[in-house]
């Protein structure tokens, strides 16, 4: 049986589809074949281009990455292939899907599964079902909406804790190396911690699982054979336990594997002799979550980091000649004017660069997370109550203190002061 | 004598350049329509004609209509919008960019709300479904009219930037067509209101002309952004990004600003072919046969001498020195030369001693060693802490017979501890250059240490035999002739000194013998055929 997973997103340069990759690895070897394709602001692709893929392909499942920006696009392709054959499944998974509200069929016609759990398994769920003629039997971990539009959730399904357990993308040949300029590494998934506007702790329920650094190693040392040398690493909390990471970096370093790397971290989890090693191995850029410099709103937004230790973390990185991004918010529940004019402050008194990731953004609302469930606690009013239902508050709202006007201008100070126009890379 | 190929000067960074599923044909990113005056009928059929063109178009796609009389054009542009509009709801996965470019006569710029609301404010009303669209799903809009002003030359830049804002608060964001007659607009106060200014080569203002401008700035922008990804080494003679020229005058259809310009069309838009069919013509013949990397470079250096910022001034730089590697690459030694001067000419002045360094290899290619030293002597502060650099401002003194000099730089060369296989060869021109000097024993103590790295390279042993004969150690020069025939035995040279040396041994036979050998193997060697001669006279 064919699998066809897409990933759209034309507001940014395709990229490694790394969540895409491991559920087409998973897929490929329990015996489907499997094809993927992203579709990124440089990738040449008309609607005659995608008829002929499926008219040629003919997949009898289709998977598609849904992101609170992308639905539009989303709804569109799922459209055409069902125009195309009404026959073939479709299925949405990834962080819009998650939490979205089951309500939110009515407005997706041509969607059969919203994927709620963890990619492969769910995904593998729904493809072993149409394989075997039975497409609504069998299933956990989604939503789904039957022959006769009735809709159903299914009970959740756990995925592996021993990520090891899922094939590996890089060493399955999911990926086209000829042009590959960066490869995406995804060695932990999870977070622990209880930040109120983010997503990932609840769609891990706050737990971390990991990949053994002798698989992590095995992928690097064959990304490398095929000749691409930047790595990023997707991973939240990479040195999350510090003895992994130290593991990690000494195991990069005596493969001599010659790499450049960016990665993010929390900066309480950093350490100078730590920070030391990173550089050693390659590291040339490092990533902390900063969200506010006003300790107050960090209180709120329980993110139990202090500034001074975001400074700190920020020095031993730049000590070592590593560049330093700050991912930063405003708009945030509690969060004055002045506040956020403080954040900005902190920023280019610690000299990082307003650049890239770190181009401040408004918080984003996102379907899952503690502040889109109970916004009217965080004293948050939404703007526009009459989006679609697969839509999530995301940057339209104010707050009790911030007027939309106040935030449209924070907005335009970050601009003002950014190096490179203010296009942030990562949301 | 060739120059020696050091590995350190390879620079080329191999880049396969396919893309995933690059098996299916590459959308159009752009389409160029040429407005005219043409009559309801041509109208329709040009609107039908794009609709279907529509399903060929990128994901996310441009636009460009052209016409020099605002009037006339915008009517053509809204209705024509009026398809792309109905292909959008059909279609949520795509995203229309429609840029109108048009001048704007004197008179109506002084009524700037009256140019607003008569032209654009109607273009407003009929795109409102997709800003509401947009809006819901916290999004640009996949539908958007991005005007494109092209000034008039008596403009005064007050008037061009209220414009510019009315412009901008209707978030019509506004471009610039900037040409001979209005580069005096480059100022900060108009470019800060301005998306993008397009460049314009001449100052006719025909709608042709500005086509072909608005294509030359896609091929700049395209080879740039290769530039900064790396695969400009694999890409430049790669097509331009996927586009369609369509002239509403006449009909004709060009599959690139290169065909438009020598005016081989794929079809006639009013005659009976589909688009199905002009789109088979166009992905079958109307890109193959091209001279894609010449359009580039030509592209590129009509940019050469235009008011661009300064950072896109050095991308042509640095763009026009890229075209001189390729050239290097090919042995176009003189194309790559006057590449390289002109990069020179517009590169930031750190990048100079690279350009000088490469502009030296190439002179020195040719012959013209006193140019390459020049050159050289220009990429020292750069280079200085290059070995290679040593080994070849050496050979250039070299190959003038200033042993002297060439002893120096090599000596530095060697002494900077190069690779093995780059010793090797340093040592091999020091062992001849104190051949040439007449230090023979100089000579054999560098071209030992180079046997003692290498065992198989026929210049050591020929030229310590030369070293050897002038020593009058014959049999040391016999020893290492004979083993430069061992590794070459069509060397001539080698065979013709073996009888040189067997000859002042007094071993006429075995001199005899070797001479017939260089002779069998260059019948044009004539000091050997004087030797036999004047030998086989002996016997």
């Amino acid at each position: 049986m064919n699998v066809l997973l897409i990933e759209i997103n034309p507001f940014a340069p395709a990229s490694t589809p790394i969540s895409l990759g491991y559920i087409a690895s998973f897929l490929k070897s329990k015996g489907f074949t499997v094809k993927t394709l992203v579709l990124g602001q440089d990738t040449p692709m008309s609607r005659h281009g995608l008829y002929q893929l499926i008219t040629s392909f003919q997949p009898a499942l289709v998977g598609l990455s849904a992101y609170q920006r992308t639905m539009l696009y989303v709804i569109g392709i799922a459209g055409l292939i069902k125009s195309i054959d009404s026959n073939i499944k479709i299925a949405i998974g990834g962080p819009q899907a998650t939490f979205m509200p089951t309500a939110a069929f009515a407005e997706l016609p041509d969607i059969d599964y919203v994927c709620r759990s963890s990619g492969e398994v769910t995904f593998l769920r729904v493809a072993r079902a149409i394989q075997n003629g039975t497409p609504f039997s069998d299933l956990a971990g989604v939503s789904y909406k039957n022959s006769h539009g009735a809709v159903y959730d299914t009970d959740e399904l756990e995925g592996f804790t021993d990520l090891d357990s899922y094939p590996s993308p890089y060493l399955d040949g999911v990926f086209d190396y000829s042009c590959m300029k960066e490869a995406i590494m995804l060695t932990s998934r999870g977070c622990p911690h209880h930040c109120t506007y983010c997503y990932t702790p609840h769609a891990f329920k706050h737990k971390v699982s990991f990949h053994s650094i002798d698989r992590v190693i095995e992928e690097i040392k064959w990304i490398r054979k095929k000749g691409v040398r930047r790595l990023w690493f997707a991973d939240p909390n990479i040195s999350f336990k510090p003895s992994r990471s130290t593991e990690l970096l000494d195991r990069i370093l005596a493969e001599d594997l010659d790499l450049e790397m960016w990665l993010q971290t929390r900066a309480d989890l950093v350490t100078s002799a730590l920070m030391k090693k990173m550089k050693q191995a390659g590291v040339n850029t490092i990533a902390f979550g900063l969200e506010s410099a006003s300790e107050r709103v960090l209180t709120r937004l329980g993110k139990h980091i202090s500034t001074e230790k975001v400074a700190e973390a920020i020095r031993l990185a730049q000590s070592q000649d590593i560049e330093v991004e700050l991912f930063t918010m405003f708009g945030l529940p509690y969060e004055t004017f002045d506040d956020a004019v403080q954040t900005l402050e902190f920023v280019k008194k610690n000299k990082v660069k307003i650049m890239g990731n770190t181009n401040s953004q408004q918080m984003q609302i996102y379907f899952g997370t503690d502040m889109a469930r109970h916004y009217e606690d965080h004293n948050i009013r939404p703007l526009n109550t009459n989006r679609p239902t697969y839509i999530s508050i995301g940057s339209q709202y104010e707050t009790d203190h911030m007027s939309y006007d106040e935030i449209q201008k924070v907005q335009e100070l970050w601009r003002a002061n950014s190096l490179d126009g203010g296009k942030r890379i990562v949301s | 004598m060739r120059l020696l190929g050091f590995n350190s000067t390879n620079s080329t960074n191999p880049i396969n350049p396919m893309q995933p599923m690059q098996l299916m044909k590459p959308a159009l990113q752009k389409i160029y329509v040429i407005l005219g005056k043409q009559g309801d009928k041509q109208l329709e059929r040009l609107s039908q004609m794009l609709s279907d063109l529509f399903s060929y178009v990128n994901l996310t796609s441009n636009l460009y209509f052209i016409t020099n009389n605002l009037t006339e054009g915008m009517p053509q542009v809204e209705r024509i919008q009026k398809a792309a509009s109905v292909f959008l709801r059909d279609n949520l996965f795509a995203r229309i960019y429609v840029h109108f470019i048009h001048s704007i006569p004197l008179e109506t710029m002084k009524e700037i709300d009256f140019y607003y609301q008569y032209y654009y404010q109607g273009w407003k009303r009929v795109t409102r479904e997709f800003d509401l669209e947009a809006y819901a799903h916290q999004e640009m809009p996949r539908l958007m009219l991005l005007p494109v002003i092209v000034p008039h030359n008596q403009v005064h830049p007050t008037a061009l930037t209220g414009l510019l804002d009315t412009l901008r608060s209707a978030f019509l964001l506004p471009s610039l067509y900037l040409d001979r007659g209005t580069f005096f607009l480059t100022e900060d106060e108009v470019l800060s209101k301005t998306e993008k200014v397009y460049y314009g080569h001449g100052n006719s203002r025909e709608t042709t002309e500005i086509v072909c401008d608005l294509c030359r700035q896609e091929i700049l922008d395209d080879s740039c952004a290769m530039l900064g990804s790396g695969a400009v080494s694999m890409g430049m003679g790669t097509p331009c990004p996927a586009a369609l020229i369509v002239s509403a005058q006449d009909g004709m259809v060009y599959p690139c600003m290169d065909a438009l310009l020598k005016k081989e069309s794929l079809a006639n838009i009013y005659g009976e072919l589909s688009v199905d069919a002009i789109m088979a013509r166009y992905y079958e013949h109307g890109r193959s046969k091209r001279d894609c990397l010449g359009c580039r470079e030509r592209v590129c250096e009509s940019f050469a001498d235009l008011p661009l910022p300064k950072a896109t001034t050095h991308e042509v730089g640095a763009l026009l020195c890229r075209f001189g590697t390729l050239y290097q690459e090919t042995e176009n030694h003189v194309q790559a030369i006057e590449s390289y001067k002109k990069s020179l000419k517009l590169s930031p002045i750190e990048e100079a001693g690279h350009i000088y360094f490469r502009l030296g290899l190439c002179y020195t290619k040719i012959g013209r060693y006193d140019q390459a030293l020049e050159s050289f002597n220009r990429a020292e502060g750069t280079y200085h802490n290059q070995y290679y650099f040593y080994f070849y401002t050496g050979l250039c003194y070299f190959e003038m017979g200033d042993y002297r000099m060439a002893l120096e730089k090599l000596s530095g060369a060697a002494y900077m501890k190069p690779q093995q296989d780059d010793l090797l060869k340093i040592l091999i021109y020091m062992g001849t250059c104190y051949n040439s000097l007449g230090n023979y024993e100089k000579a054999i103590v560098e071209l030992e240490r180079a046997k003692e790295k290498a065992g198989h390279v026929k210049e050591i042993y020929n030229a310590l035999g030369f070293s050897y004969f002038q020593l009058k150690d014959y049999n040391k020069a016999i020893e290492n002739l004979r083993r430069a025939v061992e590794i070459d035995p069509y060397s001539a040279i080698d065979y013709a000194s073996l009888g040189a040396n067997y000859r002042e041994k007094g071993d006429t036979e075995k001199a005899i013998a070797m001479y017939e050998k260089a002779i069998e193997l260059d019948t044009n060697m004539n000091v050997a055929r004087e030797n036999l001669k004047r030998l086989r006279g002996k016997r």
